[in-house]
């Protein structure tokens, strides 16, 4: 790859202090406040917090769909100023299928939108759709398939812009515990092929320490960074492991907290 | 299937009670459907009586011209107020304060301005039909998910790419249920000007009957139109349902 050295030096997300304010009818909520954290090269990272804790909001800022009023977001070295479908792909927290298209044409969407041939656009599509066992189910539309089909659509749609950076918004938030979990485990395999750095936004402790290399925890709004931790397991995890439980204690300590304090403070 | 038959079987038994209940009266005033093929044959032969083709064709171009304006207007104003949020604040109250008026307290000033002829005819279909199309662009708009609108833009997508491949398909049944109540409130804008006032159309003909005690052409006259409107209403149903299956 050309400029192979420029690539190695920048890291594929950095945020320096970054915030959000929001004006509400009831007043300015500081959603995010100097949220600093550098994302290295396929490196998964998740962000875990209270609800309202601007989990989302810091995803959309990385996204560009958000402009932080504080702070540098950088991508990929360079300053963000909007989507840039060429780096940075996003999945939607519940899915966001467009109900009017097929699963292979909402695959296919965003390659539409780079103007790839038709043809092209389908080879690429069904190359993502098959391995997610989702062969002979291209033509059903998104209200013909299941929960966790729908996620795994979504998230072909995501892997089809093949970008070195994909967020993921709580994809499996709306699937029911087994099958999150599934979804996990199946995420985990697909991590290792596609390498990219990926930043995932959840509130469940077991999704966070089954997918991530590192876990960031954030306080209730305003959302900062309460604590980073290492998650130094081999994969795939086995979630009944020791370390596993000795962890999610530790971070349920901190989520706790963080929750009360969201419950006792009303938005 | 079953369902065709009871159609039909409906069809047959209101014919028949209607025909039961006009037999025995006075022929002056109540008209089975017996009658009807006869009239209509003696409508088309008689040289005295208003050439019926030439006052349908006359009906239908005015309806075409109404219908085109109002989806037209309808179209270019429901999104014009839908995308541009100051313009629809202003104006939105006076829309739906124009549309709770009944609209034939318009008629007379409309013939003032357009005289007798057409013009009329089409100002008053375009009025009537121009509100439901307007109204159904306006919900429409804003029925389109914010998030559907944000995986575009995420995806890189400029904003008339974001209204084509997302707005559009996503406010497509709204619309077409719109578009579809428009043609029918086209066409009695249309058919009520010409009975109101006329030189020519089915309408006046309607009037023309009505005003001479043809009662058995009058007849004729209103299952022509009553067959017209609802085939045509069936043609539109069927766009509908083929859209709504394409937008889910």
């Amino acid at each position: 790859m050309p400029g192979g050295v420029a690539t190695a030096a920048a890291e594929p997300i950095v945020l320096d202090a970054i915030g959000k304010r929001y004006e509400t009818a009831s007043g300015a909520v500081q959603a995010v406040d100097s949220v600093s954290l550098t994302v290295r090269a396929e490196e998964f990272v998740t962000l875990l917090g209270p609800s309202g804790c601007g989990k989302s909001t810091v995803l959309s800022m990385i996204a560009g769909l958000v402009r932080p009023d504080a702070g540098r977001v950088l991508v990929d070295g360079a300053p963000c100023t909007g989507p840039n479908p060429e780096k940075v792909a996003l999945v939607f927290q519940d899915g966001g299928l467009f109900p009017w298209r097929t699963a292979l044409d909402n695959v296919t969407f965003g390659l539409e939108l780079r103007g790839v041939p038709a043809a092209k656009r389908r080879e690429i599509a069904r190359g993502l759709l098959e391995p997610m066992g989702l062969r002979g189910f291209e033509r059903k539309y998104p209200r013909e398939l299941s929960g966790g089909m729908r996620q795994r659509v979504a998230i072909a749609r995501a892997l089809a812009l093949d970008t070195p950076i994909l967020l993921m918004d709580e994809p499996f938030g709306a699937l029911d515990e087994q099958t999150r979990l599934l979804m996990g485990e199946w995420l985990v395999g697909i991590r290792r092929r596609a390498r990219k750095a990926v930043v995932f936004v959840t509130h469940s402790l077991l999704e966070a320490i089954a997918l991530s290399d590192r876990i960031v925890v954030m306080t209730a709004r305003p959302g900062r960074v309460k604590d980073v931790v290492d998650v130094a397991l081999p994969f795939p995890r086995d979630l009944n492991a020791p370390e596993v439980t000795d962890l999610r204690a530790k971070l349920w300590e901190q989520v706790r907290e963080e929750s009360l304090k969201a419950m006792g403070s009303p938005p | 299937m079953t369902v065709l038959a009871w159609r039909l079987g409906i069809l047959v038994v209101g014919l028949g009670l209607w025909e039961a209940v006009a037999a025995p009266l006075n022929p002056i005033f109540y008209v089975g459907p017996s009658a009807l093929p006869g009239a209509l044959l003696q409508m088309w032969r008689v040289p005295e009586l208003p050439n019926l083709s030439e006052h349908v064709w006359l009906t239908l171009r005015e309806i075409a011209g109404a219908y085109l304006l109002a989806v037209a207007a309808g179209l270019w104003l429901g999104f014009l107020f839908g995308l541009r949020r100051t313009v629809g604040r202003v104006y939105e109250p006076l829309l739906a304060a124009l549309y709770a008026v009944p609209s034939v307290i318009w008629y007379p000033s409309l013939m003032l301005f357009f005289g007798l002829g057409p013009a009329s005819k089409i100002a008053f279909g375009f009025l009537l039909g121009f509100f439901p199309i307007v109204l159904s662009v306006l919900s429409g708009v804003r029925q389109v998910p914010a998030t559907l609108v944000t995986v575009a833009q995420s995806m890189g997508a400029r904003p008339w790419t974001v209204f084509r491949k997302v707005m559009l398909p996503s406010m497509a049944s709204t619309m077409a249920g719109g578009l579809r109540a428009g043609l029918a409130l086209s066409v009695v804008g249309v058919l009520v000007g010409e009975i109101l006032g006329s030189r020519a159309g089915l309408g006046y003909v309607i009037n023309y009957a009505y005003g001479l005690m043809m009662t058995r052409e009058y007849a004729v006259l209103a299952v022509i139109v009553a067959a017209a409107v609802l085939a045509l209403d069936a043609a539109g149903a069927l766009v509908e349902a083929r859209v709504k299956r394409w937008a889910g």
